[in-house]
């Protein structure tokens, strides 16, 4: 293999890697959007509790001297998922379901505020320096010819995609085949309606904000072990890049969200490896108003209907 | 009983979200990560709080009755009506215009130079409010064209010597070109894509302005620049070559505060100008068009209304506005760097145009200036200040969803 | 009634009366930089030089028997909130400021307190267009980017003599000035960068970066900018088999690199203003902050300290807090304190201001390179 060659497929790992990462964030904006039509700004900040609350666990069991790395990774999972669902749906609950029925502005202002107040409190639990824990996977493959180029792609890598691809096959399967599931996807094709036929579309909202916190705080797991290190405003870009990746595949639909996703991360990964990388957003952004102007509902969104 | 149960299940949720947030912190000990628990100071406030949030619950009717009892304020009733409306105008407007400009006078420096800011706002909220509150539009990049107007005049006085009045209204045109560029292929966009689109061009700008360091000076800004004059009159204590100082040409002793003073006049006589045009605009037929494509478009276009043409006077006009608002904030500062034009202050003006009561003037002059001097009156409370700040814009919302003062149209009924 | 009135309104005046005695006996220093934002813990270390060197001051006397008493103001590192706390400064009367922090903060603010007459001296604004204008009042107690960073450059022409040289920086004010100035020094010396160019601060993933570098079969990167990014950067070339030696400036070099990046922070170069808080004539300065539960390493607590000294020595000898006559005799005169002898130009910058090279260890300890 040429060493061009080598060299794309390692970039492409780095891409496909954080790729998935924004893909999982992105599910949360996109569910939260196509059922109650909401751009969720605080999501970014539950993933960033997500990752706090991983680094406190996995530092505490540490501490206790607790050796097994799976099981420490799994309570760690378990603990984070449940305290982010929790905060995701506090936050529903105060901010965004008094302001059911108003005008849609009106709750993203209130996410914007939700935002802001939530990254100062960890700011201020938790302090504004960045907190780093060791290497808990290391090592990796490589492969390639030493001579030209080394491409490697590490066991955390692969942890990941495998991640990643799981969490995505639980929740397309909870979300077509469970009851919950399918009350979900009634919520979005029809709210009222929805109602009427006595679905407590309450119960729907909040389960949506626990699933996208819950995923979030999967994500900040899998972050915080791949980087090891947190601060309080990792959030605010993570949830940008997400929304980003949400509104390119189409916001409202999850496979969208994923694809969106994806894409988002090659399109860095490519942009650093043959652009100076201070450019990279600058593409990442170009592109996503390419994508509109010409499928003007994201890459597998679909076209809005007009009707009088 | 319900009660009961809701409460202690609230107080619940309240002390698992604290405890693994506020009662263990993170740590580094040498280079190893150690959890420390809370002092006991600090689980004093955990438990303070959650008996809060317990009894809040509990007492959840009681406390709203009570609330209900305190009148809610309801601003837009202060304006009269009608006929005496009509009369009273004039008068209003020519007496809240001599308190804006006498104002200054009495007051200290500080407070002059805030009312500066609040007045830069004002100017923001309302650009933002015609392609927001009245066409509709979300805008989540309004800042690029608030850089763009601060650039413009910042490059021209750098390069060119241009002075602060020429340089304003270039710096509108140069925003107006801008948004004209941007919104002529975006705005077949619906509503949160445009609003993606539109951060994405703000993320855009910014970025090109920090990378492109040969011009812009990058992440260095552009520093030095002029102030404004008063027909040629400069503010500073020593003239520069060929200049004539304020104080000398009036034989008065120099004073630093008739600069700030001065910069304050100016941005009145800019807000008042603003205010004129887009009273003016929404009285005209492309004023009512806005309005119109914001509630119904399908119906505009059943009636022959070019949308396009409609959508992007807005997103221009608005955009003219931001760069009004800049040139005259690049002179204000002096220094201008791309860190003052992130996403949140785009996310902070279109607060001040939700908050204020979208489409409505007065609200957003008002909610303008609260969200101007709130971040300052929580310098008390030191490092709570942001958290305070975005506590507020959440309590806002839920206080008074339709804003300050929700926007009236003017209606005509057959008696 | 009446009596009690009238108690009261001269308990009241005598309130006022003492209120304002102990006003004419303190003279108050503005204290400005970032106390919340993520640059906040910069802030801290400047908050912890000044208020101990306040503190030590009013403990010794005073200065011309008046208490210092320290106001402290935030501006977040946002240069519209910097205008407007000089403009408080200036409208809360105090004439004598310590800050600001970050350099976009600072050139604004100074402007204004030029205008006004009112004595600023930066203890970690280290962008050289600072004191480019020619102020008056302006002066700063640490080096500039223009001095470090040819430092730098020797260092690595002189002992590195790498290969394939890569130039790294954050695109901010700091690091690229910094940066620039490494890539025009080696340039002269016909050390030709393979690679100069940005990163995004706040960023997390540099392994498209990383991958780059070892296509270029770097082996040398100076790095432009402050410990979060590059922390992560040796983290992760470390995991991706890259086989570069890193240096980078003062912004790097706190423990937290090592915190971040563990094992792969070893034999990191890091050019530093000498560590004011090893010399055994301040360990007596140290201890005191220690055992005020503060961290006295970072690297602007001594020049905030010696700030505070320089202010008060010039007050002591002219006899007054007039800011005009303290400028002069600042620029005029020699000043021992805690950071070693400190003497100014014409533009407020120091004279001198000597850096070292450390190698730095994976435990955050760092010895001086020979």
């Amino acid at each position: 293999m040429s060493e061009t060659l080598l060299y794309l497929i390692q970039q492409l790992i780095n891409g496909l890697t954080i790729g998935s990462t924004y893909a999982l964030i992105a599910i949360g904006y996109t569910m939260v959007y196509g059922i109650i039509g909401m751009i969720n700004f605080a999501h970014g900040e539950v993933y960033m509790i997500g990752s706090y609350i991983s680094f406190i666990v996995i530092a505490g069991l540490l501490g206790m001297g607790m050796v097994s790395l799976p099981l420490i990774l799994f309570i760690a999972l378990v603990i984070a998922v449940l305290i982010a669902s929790t905060y995701g749906w506090t936050v529903e609950r105060v901010a965004y379901r008094p302001l059911r029925g108003t005008n849609r502005l009106i709750p993203l202002i209130s996410a914007i505020g939700m935002s802001i107040f939530l990254q100062n409190y960890v700011v201020l639990s938790q302090g504004s320096r960045d907190v780093a824990l060791p290497p808990m996977i290391s090592g990796g493959w490589t492969f390639g010819d030493p001579s030209l180029f080394e491409v490697s792609f590490s066991y955390m890598q692969l942890f990941i995609w495998v991640a990643t691809f799981i969490t995505m096959l639980g929740l397309t399967l909870f979300i077509s085949r469970s009851r919950m599931g399918r009350a979900c996807r009634a919520c979005s094709e029809d709210l009222g309606m929805t109602n009427l036929l006595g679905v407590d579309t309450n119960r729907v909202i909040a389960m949506t904000f626990i699933i996208g916190a819950a995923l979030a705080a999967i994500a900040g797991l899998l972050l915080s072990l791949y980087y090891g290190v947190v601060n309080p405003f990792i959030g605010f870009m993570a949830g940008l890049k997400a929304f980003t990746a949400a509104v390119l595949g189409g916001i409202g639909s999850i496979p969208g969200a994923v694809l969106g996703g994806l894409i988002l991360g090659v399109t860095e990964a490519l942009t650093a490896a043959y652009f100076p990388s201070e450019y990279k957003d600058v593409v990442a952004f170009s592109l996503l108003i390419l994508i509109l102007l010409f499928r003007p509902s994201g890459l597998l969104g679909k076209p809005e209907v007009e009707k009088v | 009983m319900g009660k009961l149960y809701n409460a202690i299940f609230s107080a619940g949720i309240a002390l698992v979200l604290a405890c693994l947030m506020i009662g263990v912190k993170l740590d580094t000990d040498g280079t190893t990560l150690k959890v420390h628990g809370a002092s006991p100071e600090q689980w004093s406030w955990i438990i303070g709080g959650i008996a809060l949030v317990f009894l809040s619950q509990l007492f959840a009717d009681q406390i709203d009755a009570a609330f209900g009892k305190i009148p809610k304020p309801n601003l837009s009733n202060l304006i009269p009506e009608g006929d005496k409306m009509v009369r009273l105008k004039p008068w209003l407007l020519a007496g809240v215009f001599v308190c804006m400009v006498i104002w200054p006078f009495l007051v200290s420096r500080g407070s002059v130079d805030l009312a500066t800011l609040a007045l830069i706002y004002i100017m923001l909220g309302l650009g933002l409010n015609i392609v927001v509150g009245l066409a509709g539009l979300l805008d989540l990049g309004y800042v690029a064209f608030y850089a763009v107007g601060a650039y413009t005049y910042a490059l021209l006085s750098q390069y060119f010597g241009l002075s602060f009045w020429v340089c304003l209204p270039i710096s509108a045109g140069m925003a107006a070109l801008f948004g004209f560029l941007l919104g002529f292929p975006v705005l077949r966009l619906r509503g949160d894509y445009l609003a993606i689109v539109t951060l994405g061009f703000g993320e855009i700008i910014r970025i090109l302005l920090n990378n492109w360091t040969a011009v812009t000076g990058g992440p260095n800004g552009i520093s030095g620049i002029d102030k404004p004059s008063l027909f040629g009159l400069e503010f500073s204590r020593r003239p520069s070559e060929g200049g004539t100082t304020f104080h000398e040409f009036f034989g008065i002793d120099y004073s630093s505060t008739y600069k700030v003073i001065f910069l304050y006049l100016i941005a009145v006589v800019l807000v008042a100008f603003v205010i004129y045009v887009i009273n003016r605009l929404m009285r005209m037929p492309i004023g009512r068009a806005w309005e119109a494509l914001r509630e119904d478009e399908i119906a505009c276009r059943s009636l022959g209304l070019n949308r396009t043409a409609i959508k992007l006077s807005a997103f221009t006009i608005g955009a003219s506005t931001a760069g009004f608002a800049g040139s005259f904030f690049a002179a204000r500062q002096g220094f201008i760097s791309p860190e003052s034009f992130t996403f949140i202050e785009s996310a902070i003006i279109l607060a001040i145009v939700v908050l204020g009561g979208m489409g409505s003037q007065i609200g957003i002059i008002l909610a303008a200036i609260v969200m101007t001097i709130l971040p300052e009156l929580a310098r008390e409370f030191s490092e709570y200040r942001m958290l305070l700040f975005g506590l507020t814009m959440v309590l806002m919302m839920r206080w008074r969803p339709q804003g300050l003062v929700p926007m009236k149209r003017p209606v005509l009924e057959l008696k | 009634m009446k009596k009690f009135t009238r108690t009261l309104l001269s308990v009241g005046t005598a309130l006022c009366l003492y209120g304002a005695a102990a006003q004419a006996d303190t003279i108050k220093i503005g204290l400005a930089g970032p106390a919340t934002g993520p640059v906040a813990q910069y802030g801290d270390m400047q908050k912890i030089g000044v208020l101990a060197a306040i503190e030590q001051i009013n403990k010794a006397g005073g200065v011309n028997g008046m208490l210092l008493e320290g106001v402290i103001y935030d501006d977040a590192c946002d240069p519209k909130q910097a205008v407007a706390v000089a403009n408080k400064i200036v409208n809360d009367g105090i004439l004598h400021v310590v800050g600001h922090l970050c350099s976009s903060s600072t050139e604004p603010a100074s402007d204004i307190y030029e205008e006004e007459g009112v004595l600023m001296i930066t203890a970690a604004s280290t962008s050289p267009s600072i004191t480019e204008k020619g102020y008056q009042m302006i002066f700063r107690t640490i080096g500039l980017d223009s001095m470090q960073g040819p430092f730098a450059a020797q260092y690595i022409i002189n002992s590195v003599k790498p290969k394939n040289m890569a130039i790294i920086h954050d695109k901010q004010q700091y690091g690229e000035g910094l940066a620039t100035a490494v890539k025009n020094e080696v340039e002269k010396a016909g050390i030709k960068p393979v690679m100069f160019e940005g990163v995004t601060p706040g960023d997390k993933d540099f392994s498209a970066l990383i991958a780059k570098l070892k296509r270029n079969n770097v082996d040398f990167v100076y790095y432009g900018g402050y410990h979060p990014e590059l922390g992560l950067i040796l983290r992760q070339a470390n995991a991706k088999g890259l086989d570069a030696r890193f240096m980078g400036p003062e912004g790097v070099g706190n423990p937290d690199i090592s915190k971040i990046a563990g094992e792969a922070s070893e034999g990191l170069l890091v050019t530093l203003p000498q560590s004011f808080e090893k010399d055994p004539a301040n360990q007596a300065l140290v201890k005191a902050i220690t055992d005020k539960g503060e961290d006295p390493s970072g690297p602007f607590v001594f020049p905030a300290y010696s700030a505070i000294e320089v202010m008060t020595a010039a007050m002591t000898a002219t006899g007054t807090t007039d800011t005009e006559k303290l400028a002069d005799y600042i620029r005029a005169n020699t000043f021992k304190t805690t950071t070693g002898e400190l003497s100014f130009n014409e533009k407020g910058d120091l004279k001198e201001f000597s850096f070292v090279v450390y190698d730095w260890h994976a435990d955050g300890t760092k010895t001086p390179v020979q």
